[in-house]
């Protein structure tokens, strides 16, 4: 019976240890899976493009020859957005049948032409641009042909020869070709389909060559790698729409395909030329990313790497560590070797251990309240939330655990230690330095690995006393900096850049895993060294 | 009481070895402190020829006794043993020696205790300059997890000693008189808590002997060690009589025997008899004592 029991039992604690490998792996796994993906990914000619004009990082004859060959690639699916849109975008159309009147009379006002012959072709002119933008505006195959006829009439007109009016019998042409195989039905639909469709195109190649308009920082650049590219074009290829069923409430997804709606138009070959030439377009390359670490992002991590981030992170726990070891460490001493056990004594143990309690989040808006509005201040710094701030609201959150396992070494120094030292006629402050806290040091580090993991991962208590998404690499502890913690927080409720880039978010988690084991390790080790020394090995 | 007023052998060793011995060299008293308050030479006991004086002392542990009314005198250069049952209280009297047993909350003492003349427990004592002059060996070894030039150097360097050639002198000087130094010459840079359990309780009486003590306080310094390093130990003992007075704490009556001259047998925290070892082992005066001495009591 005994001995089953301890089979038992043997068997019980070993699924437990098991059990947590497992979940170490479930939980670990695919989040160190996808943070590689930040550093070790197929990188398309966009990202090296990007990394060439904020880095200056790569070869420029290479990538300026590799430019060269994917706008040639690309220019084929500008060039069937122009072909389509001439057909449906009346607005534009519209635009550019004014545009050709206007530089028309201008022309003619530069010739100095006589005022009658002026007259009579502004109104022509008008005319035509009039009957040009019926004919863009109207559903009506038969109108259009009755507007085009039109204005086709003064194509062979000596008036117009070599003049900007000639244009319009160009765009009446193509307007013409293209409504041929519309379904004006749809003309609507169409062109807010097409929008959506440019909106993808841009986040898949960049924005287009021939505009000249400004863009966003994070769409001055396509897929950047090409998992994403796969992403975008799946979007491209297939509509997705959320349908609601009368039976049951909730929505069901389907999904369309783009190419069967724009089927007979002049769009059509466009996603069979994307999805052969895609390759071609963005030549993607595999790449090892690890400037990831030292770069600076553009501004809302859409591109880049998290240098910053890594950098405010080791400026914040370490400053805390500053505070937080000599002050834990004097408590620790003042509680073991000065004081005598009473009810003082009693209450503030009893607050230390309520304070290891306190959520972080309490103590963020203490530090708000306390170090960033009044402290700082008081002494002549800046009324806003900086690295000191931050550091000593993470110096206060951990100053418990530093407490506690510093008084846990210092209690297991032996008692003979001390005796030894004292009988040798030190002071108690001579036996305290020289003697105890040499031996208590392993405890101490112990302290100081716990109140350093604790600090680097905290987001709450920086929240608003330290972090910051977007900004500068701080020159000075009145700035605020961005850290690892906040920026993955940051990345995941203020807008939907971690869907977008989800690898960022990963990669930065998986940094402050990493950082953390890092910083371990080196105390780990330290420790290892203090520990073999005591014990003269 | 014990007799040792009409001891005349007792006063002829000690007259034997007076000629060695200057009281003017100790200073314990602090000089500052004495400006302040009113001269110290009242309470000052006729000069005699003990180092250590215990006049109806009595040490509380909060309301317990952890020994009382004890009235003994300890003579230089010699090896006074202190024995006695467990908790009989041998080991406080030795401890409140050198006031270690400061360190215990809620103590108090009556009477007075003498060491060179001077009371201990005054206000006036320099805990520092007393605790120098009383050096202590613990029962367990306590070496420091420092090197063993630190461990022994320790001493001199609280007293302020800085220079290397000091230093290195002093160290050599401790660990020859401890019988330490040919064993741990090559290698004092090698951690002490590397060295066996004997050489390490020769280590801490070299480490006592650094500050040039006049006193060497012993708590049962063999009862952690093997046989070997025992014998070790008490050879060091007889050696160490020569320049130093040593009050030893001992389990061990054989010991006690071969080591001590004058022995004092405590029980239930009072002193029972004091006197020559070899009376006290062979001719006791009281019956408590010799029912413990030949093992029928304790």
């Amino acid at each position: 019976m005994r001995i089953t029991l301890d089979k038992f039992f043997t068997v019980l604690t070993g699924l437990a240890v098991m059990c947590m490998i497992a979940a170490l792996f479930v939980i670990l796994g695919p989040m160190i899976y996808r943070g590689l993906g930040a550093i070790f990914f197929r990188g398309t000619v966009e990202f090296r493009k990007m990394q060439l004009a904020e880095f200056e990082h790569g070869n420029i004859e290479k990538i300026k020859q590799e430019d060269i060959q994917t706008k040639q690639a690309r220019q084929a699916v500008y060039n069937i957005i122009d072909k389509f849109r001439n057909g449906i975008d009346a607005e534009k159309l519209t635009d550019q049948a004014k545009q050709i009147d206007r530089t028309f009379g201008k022309e003619l006002q530069l010739q100095d032409t006589e005022r009658e012959r002026y007259q009579e072709l502004r109104g022509l002119s008008r005319d035509i641009r009039d009957k040009l933008i019926e004919a863009f505006s109207s559903t009506d195959i038969e109108q259009i042909k009755k507007h085009i006829d039109f204005v086709l009439r003064y194509e062979s007109d000596e008036r117009f020869r070599k003049t900007s009016a000639a244009q319009y019998f160009k765009l009446a042409h193509e307007f013409a070709q293209a409504s041929e195989k519309i379904d004006f039905e749809k003309k609507d639909l169409y062109a807010g389909e097409l929008n959506e469709l440019e909106d993808i195109i841009v986040k898949l190649l960049g924005p287009d060559p021939n505009g000249n308009k400004p863009v966003l920082a994070q769409k001055r650049y396509g897929a950047a790698r090409w998992d994403q590219a796969q992403k975008l074009m799946h979007e491209l290829f297939w509509k997705e729409q959320w349908i609601e069923q009368e039976n049951s409430k909730t929505l069901v997804r389907i999904e369309t395909s783009r190419a069967e709606q724009f089927a007979g138009t002049e769009l059509e070959p466009l996603f069979a030329y994307i999805k052969d030439n895609s390759k071609k377009m963005l030549n993607p390359q595999i790449t090892f990313y690890w400037r990831y670490f030292l770069d600076d992002s553009t501004p809302g991590h859409y591109f880049g790497g998290i240098g910053p981030e890594i950098l405010g992170t080791l400026f914040l726990t370490l400053l805390s560590m500053v505070f937080v070891i000599p002050f834990g460490v004097i408590s620790a001493a003042y509680l073991t070797e000065c004081s005598s056990e009473g009810p003082v004594i009693r209450v503030i143990r009893m607050c230390i251990n309520t304070l290891a309690g306190v959520p972080s989040i309490v103590f963020g808006l203490f530090g708000m309240a306390f170090f960033v509005l009044f402290f700082i201040p008081f002494f002549g710094g800046p009324s806003q939330g900086c690295i000191l701030a931050g550091s000593l609201t993470l110096a206060v959150l951990t100053l418990p655990v530093m407490i506690r396992s510093s008084e846990e070494a210092i209690r297991t120094v032996p008692q003979t230690y001390k005796e030894a030292s004292l009988a040798l006629g030190a002071s108690k402050f001579v036996t305290f330095v020289k003697v105890t806290l040499p031996a208590a040091l392993p405890g101490i580090l112990t302290g100081i690995i716990l109140s350093l993991s604790r600090v680097a991962g905290e987001t709450a208590p920086i929240l608003f006393t330290a972090g910051i998404a977007i900004g500068p690499v701080p020159d000075s502890i009145f700035q605020k900096t961005r850290t690892l913690s906040y920026g993955s927080w940051d990345m995941a409720v203020s807008d939907k850049l971690a869907a977008e880039v989800p690898h960022n978010q990963y990669g930065m988690v998986v940094t402050l895993v990493l950082l953390i084991l890092c910083l371990n390790a080196l105390a780990i080790m330290l420790r290892s060294r203090v520990f073999k020394k005591l014990k003269g090995h | 009481m014990p007799k040792r007023n009409n001891n005349d052998m007792v006063i002829s060793v000690v007259k034997s070895i007076k000629d060695k011995y200057d009281t003017s060299e100790l200073e314990m008293i602090d000089m500052e402190k004495i400006e302040q308050t009113e001269p110290y030479n009242s309470t000052l006991p006729e000069k005699s020829l003990s180092i250590i004086k215990a006049d109806d002392f009595s040490f509380y542990y909060g309301s317990k006794a952890g020994v009382k009314n004890i009235s003994m005198e300890i003579y230089p250069f010699m090896v006074t043993a202190i024995i006695g049952p467990s908790g009989c209280g041998k080991s406080t009297f030795l401890r409140s020696i050198n006031r270690i047993n400061d360190l215990i909350p809620n103590i108090h003492v009556e009477g007075k205790l003498f060491v060179n003349n001077q009371d201990i427990y005054s206000r006036q004592i320099n805990l520092v300059n007393l605790r120098q002059q009383v050096g202590m060996v613990f029962q367990k070894p306590n070496p420091f997890p420092k090197s063993i030039f630190d461990n022994v150097a320790y001493g001199p360097r609280l007293q302020g000693i800085k220079k290397r050639s000091v230093l290195q002198q002093t160290v050599e000087e401790s660990l020859q008189s401890a019988a330490l130094w040919d064993e741990v010459k090559d290698d004092l840079k090698k951690s002490a808590l590397a060295l066996s359990g004997g050489q390490q309780q020769r280590l801490c009486i070299a480490r006592a002997l650094s500050t040039r003590p006049k006193v060497l306080l012993m708590d049962e310094p063999c009862s952690a060690l093997d046989p070997i390093a025992t014998s070790k130990i008490e050879d060091l003992i007889e050696t160490l009589k020569n320049d130093y007075t040593i009050v030893i704490v001992t389990h061990n009556m054989q010991q006690a025997a071969r080591v001590s001259e004058m022995a004092a047998f405590f029980c239930l925290g009072e002193l029972i008899e004091y006197d020559l070892t070899t009376k006290i082992f062979s001719n006791p005066s009281n019956k408590q004592t010799e029912d413990y001495v030949t093992g029928r009591f304790g």
